[in-house]
């Protein structure tokens, strides 16, 4: 999984996961956690929700709208060097606060693994309601386990991924922005740490900072 | 009742190593420590269920049980709802 996308996490049944995302994004002067997490219904079905907290500047309206997304697995297809799967992603966007309008959310998002590397694409488009605009992401990650090789015969060690991501928002009314993360991922069985470089190139190709931790429960 | 100790103990070891047995299982789709180490819980939980070690290399899961259980159904069940696909399922005894 991507460092800025959650969709394409692969969760077990009664398996949950939660991620909390540091994000400092300096062309707004802003720093922003973002609580996520993942429920297994079984292993096709997952519930993902996830809520922004604006850290700075101070002020009020710092909760951003919760996500609310289903994703279901509709077609896997397992090897013994990796995995290929699609699922379709529906949900809402509830909002935090009495002066925004809700959104539906509909998408998909595809997961290549083969031996090392492992490639997600995620589309989610935002059906604003009433005064809210409608939006869409994508996002494209590329990981790529540098450590180890080559897996021990028994075990499960850490690894080390390289990431590059480019991901995409587009609002209604205005430009789609773009960026490129570049990042490392510390994968353990329970946790996992990872962060990135973000070069934004709608704001004067600002860098942006992530730091993220998952855990697995 | 010191004669007899030995004996009981000598009989709990046969019947022990009688039932002992060694599963692997061959899992598809396993792609990294994240994702693995929920099948490893999985299995490590199971009644009988006195080893376990996962394979990212072979991908394959060993099992080590001292009874005729868990059975292979739930074996595989247990894969599937890891999100993987058992392929094969050696026993030995």
């Amino acid at each position: 999984m991507g460092l800025r996308s959650f969709v394409a996490l692969p969760v077990d049944k009664g398996g949950a996961v939660v991620r909390l995302t540091y994000e400092r994004v300096k062309s707004i002067d802003t720093d922003t956690l973002t609580a996520s997490a993942a429920y297994g219904i079984d292993e096709k079905r997952t519930l993902l929700v996830g809520i922004p907290y604006r850290l700075s500047p101070s002020g009020s309206n710092r909760y951003g709208d919760l996500s609310m997304l289903y994703r279901h697995i509709v077609w896997q297809k397992d090897s013994l060097s990796g995995t290929n799967r699609l699922g379709f992603l529906g949900g809402a966007i509830v909002p935090t606060n009495n002066n925004r309008d809700a959104a539906a959310q509909v998408g998909f998002v595809f997961t290549h693994f083969k031996n090392r590397n492992e490639i997600d694409v995620d589309i989610v488009f935002h059906a604003g309601f009433d005064n809210r605009p409608s939006s869409a992401r994508y996002d494209l990650s590329w990981q790529h386990r540098i450590k180890p090789v080559e897996h021990p015969d028994w075990g499960i060690v850490p690894e080390l991924n390289v990431v590059l991501e480019l991901n995409g928002r587009w609002r209604e009314g205005q430009n789609t922005s773009h960026q490129v993360i570049a990042g490392l991922q510390w994968i353990h069985p329970r946790w996992v740490i990872e962060g990135g470089v973000a070069k934004d190139y709608r704001h004067g190709n600002e860098l942006n900072y992530l730091l993220s931790t998952r855990i697995h429960f | 009742m010191k004669k007899l100790l030995p004996i009981i103990f000598g009989l709990w070891v046969l019947v022990d190593v009688a039932f002992a047995r060694t599963v692997e299982v061959e899992v598809h789709g396993m792609t990294c420590a994240f994702c693995v180490d929920s099948l490893e819980r999985k299995f490590r939980e199971m009644d009988s269920v006195e080893k376990v070690q996962v394979s990212l290399k072979t991908k394959i899961v060993r099992l080590e049980t001292n009874e005729n259980l868990p059975t292979i159904e739930s074996i595989k069940k247990a894969v599937l709802e890891a999100g993987f696909t058992p392929t094969s399922i050696t026993v030995r005894e």
